[in-house]
């Protein structure tokens, strides 16, 4: 083989005397060299000429320019001449080379002893399953303790998460449902018109609001806002290990910081349902008056007697009161639960709204369902 | 440092095996701490000292073994029993974890006004105390993310110290601290130790902290997960031949030449 050391390529020169191999590195070993990938797989098929091969003595040129790549070179060419029982011994390496492929060694083989499992996933599994009923079990009981009068919650964190949840939803709550009973007034009457009926755009427009509407569009608005910043609180609280110094001075976490967030989603979102209403109301208001020439008194008229019965809205409040419960503890449970890395919490505000806003969908249709099967529809 | 007519062993571990899910994380551990000693656990990075201060605070629970504090096994019993066994501590979390949403002074208040019926004014009074002792008098209003690094252990400290705790659980309070602040936080641990008579268990690898507060002191070994040594670390420097254990500790002489 004709050997240049002096050209910026890396190159191996090889001697087979009978069942021992001598193998000379020399050349410019570079990371950047394009010839080396050549060189590379020239080395596979001359491994595979060498599987009968007994010992290989592996030695560099004095001349020999190196970095990294040749370092990874030369363990992947031990552990490649290995394979097949042969023995591998390197001489009048560089001293650098020499040493950094000892650390390298080292360093291996201490992953090797301390190598852990990864940690499960737990999707599905029983844990993943029972977790969530035995924090729920934990929200009940820090409720009752507070009945009781025995609870560690401070009202003025209540009084704060509340403040959160509720007025500083207001502009919002009020933009998002004010165009809702605008689209549904202006969707509606193109229907109604067919039948010289559009007066009834008033019965449509208050009826969806009261009943799906508002309850629905502050609960989505909600988990989007207020169950996200209740999982990032948690979860940013979990990562610094605040939870964790809660729990060593003997107070519940649950207590102190998960039933005044939830307590107050409990009963903000109801209140927020009855806004939304009215202001779902008002923007079909805008559209029969503006839009369809109807008087305001007119409108108004309409709209009341298609609420005559009251249960029209207590339904869509009612169940207001559980999507707020769903929503409270969704984002409470993945704060608490996130893992200890920014990506984790990033993950579990992600997951707590895509969890809570389709736990919402299921439980309106499941109300509906029993409404429609009770007859109180 | 012996109280008349109390039990001078105010922790015991006894053979205790510590474990994430089926990882097995330390083995057979069993050492005990004399009232108003200062145990140091000391060993390299991830050799389980921060996790056998997690289980001894009440965090983790064992797979096997007794963690016993002040004759209450901590793990044997409920879990009101086990938050009772936890109000006799106090615990130093390595980057102070003080609740982000109150100022320094609400921080150290709050287990006062949660466990206790003092008055407003004693608890001022209580707080303001504790804060001078750590060197933070003045800093109440601050709130944590206005604090710097060293201020915020001082503080966290206060905290772990506002039920007057009789033992205090220090994960590695110098950590990331300069030389000056973290000898001032060791001369705030000594005299604590001998004003107060309180009990520490310190997690720590910084070895100008262990000879300077240390009375006694477990090696945990990542590799074989029990304890390598055991004594006080001026000693373990003299007469121990364990390699690991020498090469742990000579470090600091190293430096100091």
């Amino acid at each position: 083989m004709p050997s240049s050391c002096d050209e910026k390529i890396p190159r191996i020169e090889h001697h087979q005397n009978n069942s021992d191999v001598s193998i000379t590195i020399c050349g410019y070993w570079s990371l950047n060299s394009r010839e080396r990938l050549c060189l590379l797989r020239r080395w596979e098929s001359l491994v595979l000429q060498w599987k009968d091969v007994l010992r290989f003595e592996i030695k560099c040129d004095e001349s020999l320019v190196w970095d990294s790549s040749l370092v990874v070179f030369l363990r992947n060419a031990n552990r490649d001449l290995s394979v097949n029982g042969g023995q591998v011994v390197f001489l009048d390496l560089p001293a650098g080379l020499n040493k950094l492929l000892n650390l390298a060694d080292e360093g291996q083989k201490r992953n090797k002893e301390q190598k852990q499992d990864p940690p499960s996933d737990g999707f599905l599994s029983m844990e993943a399953l029972l977790k969530p009923l035995d924090f729920l079990g934990a929200l009940v009981i820090s409720f009752l303790n507070l009945v009781r009068g025995r609870s560690v919650m401070r009202w003025r964190d209540f009084f704060a998460s509340a403040r959160n949840c509720s007025a500083s939803a207001l502009p919002i709550v009020t933009l998002i449902s004010f165009l809702t009973g605008v689209t549904m007034a202006f969707v509606g009457s193109v229907q109604l018109e067919k039948f010289n009926a559009t007066i009834y755009v008033a019965d449509l427009v208050s009826l969806a609001m009261v009943r799906e509407m508002g309850a629905l569009m502050v609960a989505i608005i909600m988990a989007g806002r207020t169950g996200a910043a209740f999982a990032a609180e948690l979860g940013n609280m979990n990562l610094n290990e605040e939870i964790d110094s809660l729990e060593t001075f003997g107070i519940c976490s649950v207590s102190f910081l998960v039933l005044p967030r939830t307590l107050a989603l409990f009963v903000m979102t109801p209140l927020l349902t009855i806004y939304a209403d009215i202001v779902g109301i008002l923007g079909g208001l805008l559209v029969g008056t503006l839009v369809m020439g109807f008087s305001a008194l007119h409108y108004l008229e309409q709209t009341q007697s298609a609420l005559t019965d009251m249960w029209e809205v207590y339904s869509g409040v009612s169940k207001s009161l559980f999507f707020g419960l769903i929503i409270g503890f969704v984002g409470c449970y993945k704060g608490v639960f996130s893992g200890r890395d920014s990506a984790s919490l990033g993950k579990s505000v992600t997951s707590a709204v895509v969890i809570s806003v389709t736990l919402i969908i299921i439980a309106d249709a499941f109300f509906e369902t029993a409404f429609s099967l009770l007859e109180l529809r | 440092m012996n109280v008349s007519g109390r039990d001078d062993i105010v922790i015991r571990v006894e053979s205790l095996d510590l474990a994430y899910g089926n990882h097995l994380v330390l083995k057979n551990i069993s050492f005990e701490v004399r009232r108003g000693d200062c145990l140091v656990v000391m060993g390299g990075s991830g050799c389980g000292k921060s996790t056998l201060l997690k289980s001894m605070v009440g965090l983790l629970a064992p797979l096997r073994g007794k963690i016993i504090i002040d004759r209450d096994e901590l793990w044997l019993n409920g879990d009101k029993k086990r938050k009772e066994t936890l109000k006799k501590l106090g615990v130093l979390f390595q980057n102070g974890a003080l609740w982000s949403s109150m100022t320094v002074f609400e921080n150290v208040a709050m287990p006062l006004e949660i466990f206790t019926d003092l008055g407003v004014k004693e608890v001022e009074n209580l707080v303001d105390y504790k804060l001078a002792l750590v060197g933070l008098a003045g800093a109440g209003n601050f709130y944590p993310s206005e604090l710097s690094g060293g201020m915020r252990k001082r503080a966290g400290l206060a905290r772990a110290m506002a039920m007057d705790p009789e033992i205090l659980f220090l994960d590695e309070p110098s950590a990331g601290l300069d030389p000056i602040t973290s000898k001032r936080l060791d001369d705030l641990i000594n005299e604590l130790k001998e004003s107060l008579g309180i009990s520490f268990v310190v997690v720590t690898h910084e070895l100008a902290s262990i000879f300077d507060i240390a009375d006694d002191s477990i090696f945990l070994d990542s590799e074989s997960k029990e304890i390598l040594a055991h004594g006080n670390p001026k000693d373990l420097l003299k007469e121990n031949n364990l390699t690991k254990v020498r090469s742990f500790l000579e470090r600091k002489t190293v430096n100091n030449s």
